[in-house]
């Protein structure tokens, strides 16, 4: 049967039909019984659909693509330590997770199963980029402990009420990155978990930074 | 033309400007409280104890206002400033509650242990507390809020927005925004404005509650990520997959801005205009520590 | 407090969590790394051979999939990763497959005019499993609404993107994409 409502079933499935046309069809297809079963069997057909598995073909394809683009099947030679200019902007365009310090230093952060020759960023300025682990990085632990110092030494210059402030954000922070880092070790391919953890771990740089400041300025 | 006025009493002081100087006020404890008029001059009232001073000083780019502290103790001066609304303004204190009301320039504020509530601001507006809250209305341009302990909030403004606290709330309301990033360590993130087609909006929290109002019309690829949150929608929405993490995407209309919501731990949700508030109150009901 | 519940938002199928370490691999690759190109290529290689083969014949599948990595290898450039590089790679298969079909210019029955019009179309006997008999009942199915079925079904396309990849009104793309469902519907049920 072809008319106005059954033509139309599958823009309602899909959301397609205005508010109006959609209460229509609705109160149609409760008193339709023919529809009724038209837009079931098309709503199982779409969830077959979305459901269909993904399978790879009966031979490989990839010595004649090798071929194509110029590269020998198999690279056989050692892997060897590359260098890679690539520019902040270039790997940010990428999607590589990049914590970007107060103070220049640049992190890449690798979900770590990821066996690559290490790569060495070079990027503007004279901070170098180190690889991260899963969040532990020679460069961000001196520098947090540098500023930890600063506010235990300054702390008697600051009042006691901003002290506990800081303390207490401090601490804060320090639970979720805990958190974070238990998540990304548990998970470490996971993009959003690896650029959370290093957003975390600006955040708490920031407050050192904050917190040393206010000491100077009360000195 | 240097001035210097060291008087015990009340100071009540008038100094002309020049379209294109600025105003630098610093103080120490006290409020700094600066409305707008037309006229092109800067009036100064405060009433300091007998331990603080108030310089006034200008040069042929800045007027700077500035309490100094006599040695021997904390003192407390209330500042209350008119200037022209063209007027760029540069005020910061340590223990200062600052207000601005009908400034349409540029601000830049900054205190320790003090609430800021800004009204108006355009172009280059940042506000910075540590321990208080920041709030800031009918703004436009670049605007950035931060604190640390305490909520923030930008409500009825447009242009860039970047609000951020540590142990607090984010709240933008009415908010127009291009590029929006909002983020907090402890706390919920509201967001009640139009989603703009090629705009950018980025909302992030560890321990919190994100509440999205998207209207109708909106074109947005949304991607959600939590790590142990959840995600609820009050409007359809087809999910037909979610990945371990919890982390999905979905697309409404042509899918022009980019919407970025991530909370580590806390419930994701999408509401229609007007709803945000009544989501929120009706769902908030834990205790941050 | 809030349920969802099927409606107008298209769900574009996203790939899996793997596509987090594709970022770093397109880079490398971008720079000449072939090793990290033969990485994306394992990882997308089902997908996209899937594509192709709904999309086309199952003899050109084969060659249509070397197409669009070598395709993908010398556009590796453009990739700003604006989106995941698999979103990239798909929009780039869709194009490179569609280029082939153009290119072969053979009359065949594009659209379904009315009834029962797989009958018509030669398809192939299979196992009666579940799968299978979906994917032997697309290949039934005439290319144009073929095309229109797997772009919005499959791979959750929105009818005003098809329309713009395939050269049709809108209303063309969806009145095909109906007629596929009844006719899938029509042979899934018998």
């Amino acid at each position: 049967m072809s008319d106005q409502w059954s033509d139309r079933l599958s823009e309602y499935l899909d959301g397609d039909l205005t508010e109006a046309e959609h209460l229509a069809m609705e109160a149609h297809v409760e008193g339709c019984r023919e529809c009724a079963e038209t837009l079931a069997g098309l709503r199982r057909t779409v969830m077959r659909a979305r459901s269909l598995e993904d399978r790879p073909p009966a031979h490989d394809l990839w010595s004649g693509i090798a071929e194509r683009i110029g590269t020998p099947a198999r690279i056989a030679a050692a892997p060897r330590r590359r260098r890679i200019a690539f520019s902040v902007p270039q790997l940010l365009a990428a999607g590589i997770a990049l914590a970007v310090l107060s103070g220049g230093s640049v992190w890449l952060l690798q979900p770590s199963p990821l066996t690559i020759a290490r790569p060495l960023v070079e990027v503007p300025g004279d901070a170098p980029v180190t690889q991260v682990g899963v969040g532990t990085v020679k460069g961000y632990d001196a520098a947090v402990d540098d500023l930890e110092r600063v506010l235990a030494q300054g702390r008697g210059k600051l009042d006691s009420a901003t002290v506990r402030i800081l303390e207490q954000n401090l601490a804060i922070i320090d639970r979720a990155l805990a958190q974070a880092r238990q998540a990304v070790a548990a998970d470490s391919a996971n993009l959003y978990l690896n650029s959370h953890l290093a957003e975390t771990m600006r955040r708490k740089i920031d407050l050192l930074r904050q917190a040393a400041t206010l000491v100077s300025a009360a000195s | 033309m240097f001035l210097l006025l060291a008087l015990l009493q009340q100071i009540d002081s008038t100094v002309p400007v020049e379209r294109g100087q600025r105003l630098e006020v610093s103080t120490y404890a006290g409020e700094i409280a600066v409305k707008t008029w037309n006229r092109n001059a800067v009036r100064v009232v405060a009433d300091p104890d007998s331990r603080a001073t108030v310089e006034i000083d200008r040069s042929a780019t800045v007027v700077t206002v500035r309490t100094q502290r006599r040695r021997g103790g904390p003192s407390m001066v209330d500042l209350q400033i008119t200037a022209p609304a063209w007027m760029a303004l540069d005020l910061s204190g340590v223990y200062t509650d600052v207000t601005v009301v009908g400034a349409r320039g540029p601000i830049a504020v900054e205190t320790v242990q003090g609430e800021v509530s800004v009204e108006g601001g355009d172009g280059l507006v940042s506000l910075q507390s540590v321990h208080g809250s920041v709030s800031l209305r009918g703004a436009k341009g670049s605007l950035e809020v931060h604190s640390v302990n305490e909520d923030v909030s930008v409500t009825g403004s447009s242009g860039e927005v970047t609000a951020e606290t540590v142990n607090g709330s984010v709240t933008l309301s009415k908010v127009d925004g291009t590029s929006v990033t909002a983020t907090s360590v402890n706390g919920d993130l509201d967001y009640d404005g139009p989603i703009r087609d090629g705009g950018r909006y980025t909302f992030s929290t560890h321990n919190g509650d994100i509440t999205l109002s998207v209207a109708e019309a909106s074109n947005a690829s949304v991607s959600v990520s939590t790590f142990n949150g959840e995600f609820e929608s009050s409007f359809p929405v087809t999910l037909t997959e979610t990945r371990k993490g919890k982390r999905f995407s979905f697309r409404l209309g042509t899918g022009s801005a980019q919407v970025t919501l991530e909370s580590f731990q806390g419930t994701i949700q999408l509401v229609r205009p007007g709803a945000a508030r009544s989501a929120r109150d009706e769902d908030h009901d834990e205790d941050w520590e | 407090m809030t349920r969802t519940r099927p409606g107008p938002v298209t769900l574009r199928r996203e790939l899996t969590s793997k596509s987090d370490s594709d970022a770093v691999d397109a880079a490398l690759a971008a720079s000449g790394d072939a090793h990290a190109f033969e990485r994306l290529y394992r990882g997308h290689l089902a997908r996209v051979h899937s594509l192709a083969r709904r999309m086309l014949d199952d003899d050109d599948a084969d060659e249509a999939t070397q197409d669009v990595f070598v395709r993908a290898w010398e556009k590796l450039g453009t990739f700003r990763g604006e989106s995941a590089f698999g979103t990239w790679l798909h929009r780039l298969a869709i194009n490179v497959i569609l280029g082939r079909r153009e290119r072969r210019g053979i009359q065949r029955q594009r659209f379904l005019e009315g009834e029962g019009i797989m009958e018509t179309v030669p398809g192939r006997r299979t196992q009666p499993e579940t799968s299978m008999d979906m994917e032997t009942a697309i290949a039934r199915l005439p290319e144009g609404a073929r095309q229109i079925f797997v772009l919005h079904d499959v791979e959750g396309y929105r009818h005003e993107e098809i329309a713009d990849m395939l050269g049709l009104a809108t209303g063309t793309s969806k009145s095909q994409l109906h007629r596929a469902r009844l006719a899938l519907r029509q042979h899934l049920d018998r």
